[in-house]
C-alpha cells in the first residue's frame, strides 16, 4: 500500500478517492509501521480529502503535520488550502500573503494564490499574476504548462503556443509538448500553421512512435494541406502520400488492438477518412472546418 | 422541437462528470435516425438513446474533437444513429453556462440536425442520490441559444433514471466509463461503453 501511495506521489496522479481509500486505511491502521513516511503520507492524503471534501480526515492529517512540524511553511500552505477548499478565499489569500511576508520567493504560495484567482473564475487576472510570476521563475514547468492551458480556455491559441514553444525548448525530448503544440497550431488555422502542426505530429510520432493522438493528427493536418486550394501539386502530393501513411498505421494500430470481429468494424471507419487521391474530392467532411470556426469567433 | 433522454444517456452523462470533477468534460448525445418525417406541427420529441463521452480537461483544441466527430459519425451511419447534442460540463462547479467553445460545437451540429441540443450540467446540484435533473437544456432558434427548463418531462423514465443513476454512482461505475481522450491513450477502450450498458440494462 505503501508502494502505491508511493507510485501515485510521484506520478502526481489526481485519483483522490483511491487515495482516501488507501491513506486512511494505512494511517489508521499501519501508522506505527510508516516511520518517518507517515508525514510525508498524511500530506498526500490530506490534499486527496480536499479533493474528495472529506474535511475530517483532511483537519486530522493537518492536525498531526502542525504538530509534528510547528511554524512550517509547508504546513501553512496545507492550511491555506484547506481554506480554499471550504471556499475561505479570503482567509486562504491572508495565510499565502502571510507566508510570502516571510518569504517572498516561496513559489507554493504564489501559485496557489493564482489557483484562488481561477477558482473564482477571474482568468485573466489569473493569467496576469501568472505572467508576472514565469517573469521571475522562468523555469517553472508546471507553470507555463497552466498558462498555456489557461489561454487555451480564453480561445488565444497564440499566446498557449508561445508557452508550449517555452516548454519544448526545455524539454525536446517530451513528446506530449510536442503533440499539444502541433494540436495548438492546427487549431489556429491558416496554412502555415497546419503545415506547422503537421511537423510538430510528426517530431512527437517520432518521439514516441506509440502516440495516437500524434498520428490522428498528422493525418488530419495532412489532409487539410492537401485539400487546400493555396498549394501546388508537389505539396499536395507528398501530403497525399503522408495522410495516406497515416492510415496505414492508423488501421495496424487497430488491427494490433482489436480481435478480428471488431476491426473489420475499425477498418470501415478509417477508411472513410482517407484521401484517395490528389484528383478525387478530399475528405474534409462538415466536422473539420470546425477549426476556423473557433478561431473566428475569438477575433 | 424538443429532446428526451434514455436512462442510458443520462446515466452515462453524469458517471462522465463523476468520473473526472476536477476537470471540464464533454461528449455527445445520439440519437435514433427518423425513418420518415412528420409534416405535422408536433413532432414527436427526439429521444437520444445514447451518449458517447468525449474528452476532459482541455476541451478547446481542434484536432481530436474533429478525429471523435468523423468517427463516431461514422459509427453513427452504420447504426442508424444521428449526432442530436452536445453536453458540457465545465471545470468550476459554479460556471454551468455554456462557453462559446460549446455553442460553436453545438451550432455545428445543429447545422446537420436541426432539432440538436446543447446540454449543460450543472455541478452544484450534483449529488449521488441524484434527486432531481441537473441538466439545463438549450435549444437552437434562429441562431441563438434559447434555455429551457429540464425536468422529469425531459425524460423517457426520470424515476428509473434517477434510481440507476444513483446506483452506479455509489458503485463507482465511473471508474470503468471510457471517453475517447482514453480511447486514444489506448485504442483497445471502447468508447461506446458496453459494460456500462450492460450493467444499465441489468438494474433496469
Amino acid at each position: 500500500m505503501r508502494d502505491k501511495l508511493r507510485k501515485w506521489r510521484e506520478d502526481n496522479h489526481r485519483n483522490s478517492e483511491q487515495i482516501v481509500d488507501v491513506g486512511e486505511e494505512l494511517i489508521n491502521e499501519h501508522a506505527s509501521k510508516l516511520g518517518d513516511d507517515i508525514w510525508i503520507i498524511y500530506e498526500q492524503v490530506m490534499i486527496a480529502a480536499l479533493d474528495c471534501s472529506r474535511d475530517d480526515l483532511a483537519w486530522t492529517c493537518l492536525q498531526e503535520l502542525k504538530r509534528q512540524f510547528p511554524g512550517s511553511q509547508r504546513v501553512k500552505r496545507l492550511a491555506g488550502m484547506r481554506l480554499e477548499a471550504l471556499e475561505k478565499y479570503e482567509d486562504a489569500n491572508k495565510q499565502y500573503d502571510s507566508i510570502l511576508q516571510d518569504d517572498p520567493t516561496n513559489t507554493a504560495a504564489r501559485k496557489r494564490k493564482i489557483s484562488i484567482l481561477k477558482a473564482q473564475g477571474k482568468s485573466a487576472e489569473a493569467i496576469r499574476e501568472l505572467n508576472e510570476y514565469l517573469e521571475q521563475f522562468v523555469g517553472d514547468q508546471e507553470a507555463w504548462h497552466e498558462l498555456s492551458e489557461l489561454y487555451i480556455n480564453e480561445h488565444d491559441y497564440g499566446k498557449a503556443a508561445f508557452c508550449l514553444e517555452e516548454l519544448m525548448m526545455t524539454n525536446p525530448h517530451n513528446h506530449l509538448y510536442c503533440e499539444q503544440y502541433a494540436e495548438v497550431k492546427y487549431t489556429q488555422g491558416g496554412l502555415e500553421n497546419l503545415e506547422l502542426s503537421r511537423k510538430y505530429f510528426a517530431q512527437a510520432l517520432k518521439l514516441n512512435n506509440r502516440n495516437m493522438r500524434a498520428l490522428f493528427g498528422l493525418y488530419m493536418s495532412a489532409s487539410h494541406i492537401a485539400a487546400s486550394p493555396k498549394v501546388n501539386a508537389t505539396v499536395k502530393k507528398a501530403n497525399v502520400k503522408y495522410a495516406t501513411w497515416a492510415t496505414n498505421q492508423i488501421n495496424r494500430a487497430y488491427q494490433v488492438s482489436y480481435a478480428r470481429k471488431k476491426f473489420n468494424n475499425r477498418l470501415k471507419l478509417s477508411e472513410n477518412m482517407v484521401v484517395v487521391d490528389v484528383v478525387s474530392k478530399p475528405n474534409t467532411t462538415k466536422w473539420t472546418a470546425l477549426s476556423k470556426v473557433m478561431i473566428n469567433s475569438k477575433h | 422541437m424538443s429532446i428526451k433522454l434514455t436512462t442510458q444517456a443520462y446515466c452515462k452523462m453524469l458517471l462522465h462528470a463523476a468520473k473526472y470533477p476536477h476537470c471540464a468534460v464533454n461528449g455527445l448525445l445520439v440519437a435514433e435516425k427518423q425513418k420518415e418525417k412528420k409534416k405535422d406541427s408536433h413532432s414527436t420529441p427526439i429521444l437520444c438513446v445514447d451518449c458517447i463521452p468525449l474528452f476532459h480537461g482541455t476541451l478547446a483544441l481542434a484536432p481530436m474533437l474533429e478525429v471523435a466527430l468523423t468517427l463516431i459519425d461514422t459509427w453513427c451511419k452504420e447504426n442508424k444513429y444521428v449526432i442530436a447534442g452536445y453536453y458540457q460540463a465545465n471545470e468550476r462547479t459554479k460556471d454551468f453556462r455554456p462557453n462559446q467553445f460549446a455553442e460553436k460545437v453545438g451550432a455545428r451540429i445543429a447545422e446537420n440536425f436541426s432539432e440538436a441540443a446543447m446540454i449543460m450540467v450543472d455541478s452544484t446540484r450534483f449529488t449521488m442520490g441524484c434527486y432531481e435533473p441537473i441538466l439545463t437544456i438549450y435549444d437552437h432558434h434562429e441562431n441563438k441559444w434559447k434555455c429551457r427548463d429540464c425536468n422529469a418531462d425531459c425524460f423517457e423514465d426520470w424515476c428509473e433514471a434517477q434510481k440507476i443513476t444513483s446506483a452506479l454512482l455509489e458503485g463507482r461505475s465511473y471508474e470503468s466509463l471510457i471517453d475517447f481522450d482514453n480511447h486514444l491513450d489506448d485504442l483497445r477502450n471502447d468508447w461506446t461503453n458496453p459494460e456500462i450498458n450492460k450493467s444499465v440494462l441489468h438494474l433496469c
